[in-house]
C-alpha cells in the first residue's frame, strides 16, 4: 500500500473533511505502526479546521486471513462495542470508495499506551499493580459479553459455540496433507467434554496481552476486532489465559499479568456467570487448539509458497509446544 | 561420494561463524531476523544429528497401538510408514477408539512423540515450568 502518495493524501484529506463535515483538513502525519499482519494501522494526524486530531486509519494489509471480518464489518462491530462502554477507540469514518486509497479502509480514534506483550509483561513501570489491571480487564469483558445475538446490525457475525469450534477445526486439519494425532487427541478431548448448555454472547476472540493498550498503568482501550463473533463468552477468558499470551511471565496465568485470582472473581461479579476450575481447563484446551490451527495455517501459507517466509516456516515448530500444553491439560489419568 | 565435511559439520561450523562473528555487529533492526536464522539453523542441526532414531522408534510405538508388525521399513518407506499410521491414529482418535481401555497408552504415545519432537524443535519447552 502506497499511502503515503501524494495524491493519495490529497485524495484522502478530501474524504476526510466530507465525512467530518470540515471546511478544512490538512495530513499532518501518516506513518504506518508497527504489528499487524493481517491488517495495516497507520498514524493519521489531521488538523480539522485549525484542530489537531490523532486518529488510526486501519486498512487490509496484502496478506490476508480468510476467516476475519471485512473493514466494514469491523467498523460496525467497533461501533456497538464503544456504544456500550467496552474501553475500545472510538470508531469515527468508514471508506467505502476504493478511489480513495485503493482499498477499504475506517478511521478511528488513536487511543494512547502500550500494547506490545513483551513489554506490558516486563516492565513494572509500565504495569505497577497487575491485579487492578487485570480487575479492569475482567470488567471490561463482562460489559463486552453484555452485547447478545438480538443486537442489530450484527447480522453478520459467525456463532462459534463449543462444538462449531471442534467442527470448525477438524474441518482445517482435513484438508492439510500431514496428520496431527496430538491435536485430535485434544479435539477429542473437546467433544467429549463439551458443555451440556452454553450462554451464547458476543465474544472479541482476541482478547489477550498484546491486543489491549496500557496507559499510566490502566486498561485504555482493547484492539483488533476483527475475529469477533457470537459464541460462548468463557471462550474469551480461555483464550486470556492460554500460556502464549503470557509473554516473559509464563507463571503469570492470566496474560502474563496477574493470576486467576485476580481475574475470575471481578468476572463473575460483573457478569453473573460462575466460571469453575473445569470451565477454565475446558477453554484453555480449546484456546491452545486454535493457537495450534493458526500455526498451521501461517506454516501452509510458507509451505504452499503463497508466501515463503522464515518467520512462518519457524511457526511450524511451534506446533510441538502446543501440543504439549494440549498432553498437559487433558492428561489426567 | 560428495566431498567432504558433510551437510552436518557444515551446518555446524556455518552457525558457528553466524553466531560468534556476525550476529554481534547485526544492526538492531534486523537482529530478529538473526536471531531467527540462528534458531533455523541449529534446530536443522538437531534433526541432522537425531538421524532416523526418533523415527523408528515413533513407528514401532504407532505399531504396537494400530496393532500392525513392529518391523520398520528403512529409508522413504519409514517417513511414508509413519505418516500413514499417524493418518489411521487420528482418524481412530476422533471416531473415540481411544476413548476407554487403550486410553492411557496413547497419551503415552502421544506424550513420548511430542517430547522427540520438542528435543529438536525447541528442547528449552522440555524443561518443565
Amino acid at each position: 500500500m502506497t499511502l503515503d502518495e501524494d495524491s493519495t493524501r490529497r485524495r484522502l484529506a478530501g474524504f476526510v473533511a466530507r465525512a467530518s463535515s470540515a471546511r478544512d483538513a490538512v495530513i499532518v502525519t501518516l506513518e504506518r505502526m508497527s504489528g499487524g499482519a493481517v491488517q495495516e494501522n497507520w498514524a493519521l494526524d489531521v488538523e480539522l479546521d485549525g484542530k489537531l486530531r490523532h486518529w488510526v486509519l486501519r486498512t487490509d494489509a496484502t496478506a490476508t486471513v480468510r476467516e476475519s471480518l471485512t473493514r466494514a464489518q469491523e467498523f460496525a462491530v467497533l461501533k456497538v462495542a464503544h456504544a456500550a462502554k467496552v474501553l475500545s477507540p472510538e470508531p469515527l469514518f468508514l471508506c467505502d470508495d476504493p478511489a480513495v486509497t485503493g482499498q477499504l479502509f475506517f478511521i478511528m480514534e488513536r487511543l494512547p499506551g502500550v500494547a506490545a506483550g513483551h513489554r506490558i509483561t516486563r516492565d513494572a513501570k509500565l504495569v505497577p499493580d497487575g491485579a487492578r489491571l487485570a480487575r479492569e480487564l475482567a470488567a471490561n469483558l463482562a460489559r463486552l459479553h453484555r452485547i447478545t445475538p438480538a443486537h442489530a446490525g450484527l447480522e453478520f457475525l459467525p456463532t462459534m459455540r463449543a462444538r462449531d469450534c471442534i467442527a470448525h477445526y477438524r474441518g482445517y486439519l482435513d484438508t492439510l496433507s500431514h496428520p496431527y494425532p496430538a491435536l485430535e487427541w485434544g479435539l477429542r478431548w473437546c467433544e467429549l467434554n463439551a458443555p451440556q448448555r452454553e450462554d451464547t454472547t458476543f465474544i472479541h476472540r482476541d482478547y489477550r496481552t498484546g491486543n489491549y493498550l496500557v496507559d499510566e498503568g490502566r486498561l485504555a482501550g482493547v484492539l483488533d476486532w476483527e475475529f469477533s463473533a457470537f459464541g460462548n463468552p468463557l471462550e474469551d477468558i480461555g483464550w486470556m489465559c492460554a500460556r502464549c499470551w503470557r509473554f516473559a511471565r509464563p507463571d503469570l496465568t492470566v496474560g502474563g499479568i496477574a493470576g486467576v485470582e485476580d481475574f475470575v472473581p471481578e468476572y463473575e461479579q460483573m457478569s453473573g456467570r460462575r466460571i469453575t476450575p473445569g470451565d477454565l481447563q475446558y477453554w484453555q484446551v480449546m484456546a491452545h487448539l486454535r493457537w495450534a490451527i493458526i500455526a498451521l495455517q501461517q506454516l501452509e501459507r510458507h509451505l504452499s509458497g503463497t508466501q515463503r517466509s522464515l518467520e512462518l516456516a519457524l511457526t511450524g515448530h511451534l506446533v510441538g509446544q502446543i501440543e504439549l500444553e494440549i498432553l498437559n491439560l487433558t492428561g489426567a489419568p | 561420494m560428495n566431498d567432504r565435511p558433510d551437510a552436518r559439520d557444515l551446518l555446524e561450523i556455518a552457525r558457528h561463524a553466524f553466531t560468534a562473528e556476525i550476529l554481534p555487529a547485526v544492526p538492531e533492526p534486523l537482529r530478529y531476523t538473526a536471531l531467527m536464522v540462528a534458531n533455523a539453523m541449529a534446530i536443522a542441526q538437531r534433526e541432522l544429528a537425531a538421524g532416523d532414531s526418533p523415527l523408528r522408534e515413533e513407528y514401532r510405538r504407532l505399531a504396537g497401538l494400530l496393532s500392525q508388525n513392529p518391523a520398520a521399513p528403512d529409508g522413504s518407506a519409514l517417513r511414508d510408514g509413519v505418516e500413514s499410521y499417524n493418518r489411521r491414529l487420528a482418524n481412530e482418535i476422533r471416531a473415540g477408539r481411544f476413548d476407554g481401555e487403550k486410553r492411557a497408552a496413547v497419551l503415552e504415545h502421544l506424550r513420548r512423540t511430542t517430547e522427540e519432537k520438542l528435543a529438536i524443535s525447541n528442547p528449552k519447552a522440555l524443561v518443565p515450568g
